[in-house]
């Protein structure tokens, strides 16, 4: 198991990863709307992994990358895009994500790419 | 419909009959397109998504609240109504027009998309030259409407 932050703009996308994840055996210790709370609930939480959205209000997901990297060098985040986003995806990976999922999401791709980044979680 | 606005359009136009198969895990069938000049009634519910890069314009996709709260009854097996259905509404904007406009950039055309923006309520869209309607089947669901706007300035090139 795993101890997950969700952060997305869009209230449905945040109750449907987080149902995938709690069915695939992991907790959801916070959730986030946009870049900003998900710095703020990254450092209270400090959860194993983040599944962040890109496109946000406030601060958008490339931007919340760089900040909690500046904070944890090993934080382990997930860039969630839709298609067409590709360049986006780029630039995240190059901020310091480690992975991406392309909605809609699969729910078997979600988990996999968690477990990719969390293979033995304590 | 000039010339200088085929090319963007036939573009938008396989894609958006890509994406609808590739995002909606049901038959669609898209009818024929109608020219529709100055502006559209929305009956409903709908959500609009700006394209932007090498052609500019919009994408709005119309449809009953039923047939948006089938999609989402048949993608993630939820029964969605109120701001939960407004949120989904928003991601089936992000995602089909996301993966039109992957498609049309696997021809070499380099496109983006603008946040959702969802409509809710019996709309009257205006501001527009001219777009193309194209209304959209889906087995055992019902119907939508794709409406496509080119900014036709941007269009010549």
């Amino acid at each position: 198991m795993a101890r997950i932050m969700v952060v997305d703009d869009a209230a449905f996308m945040r109750m449907m990863l987080k149902n995938v994840l709690i069915d695939g055996g992991h907790e959801v210790v916070a959730e986030a709307a946009n870049g900003m709370e998900a710095v703020q609930q990254y450092e209270a939480h400090r959860p194993d992994v983040v599944t962040m959205d890109i496109t946000m209000p406030e601060m958008d997901g490339i931007q919340a990358v760089r900040a909690i990297v500046s904070i944890d060098a090993g934080a382990k985040v997930i860039m969630c895009s839709a298609m067409g986003q590709q360049q986006m995806v780029i630039e995240a990976i190059q901020a310091g994500a480690k992975g991406f999922i392309v909605k809609p999401f699969d729910k078997d791709k979600v988990l996999a790419e968690v477990g990719k980044l969390v293979p033995n979680p304590v | 419909m000039g010339m200088e606005m085929l090319s963007p359009m036939t573009e938008l136009i396989d894609g958006i009959g890509n994406a609808l198969g590739t995002v909606l895990p049901l038959p669609v069938s898209l009818g024929t397109p109608d020219v529709v000049d100055g502006a559209v009634y929305q009956p409903e519910m709908g959500v609009l998504v700006g394209v932007t890069g090498d052609f500019r314009g919009r994408i709005i996709i119309q449809a009953s609240q039923s047939v948006f709260s089938s999609f989402g009854m048949n993608m993630y097996g939820m029964a969605l109504e109120g701001d939960m259905l407004e949120s989904f509404v928003g991601e089936i904007g992000n995602m089909i027009a996301g993966s039109t406009c992957t498609a049309i950039s696997q021809k070499g055309l380099t496109l983006d998309i603008t946040p959702p923006t969802v409509l809710v309520g019996h709309t009257k869209l205006s501001g527009f030259a001219r777009a193309l309607q194209i209304p959209v089947g889906i087995d055992g669901v019902g119907e939508l409407q794709v409406l496509l706007v080119l900014e036709e300035h941007l269009s010549q090139q």
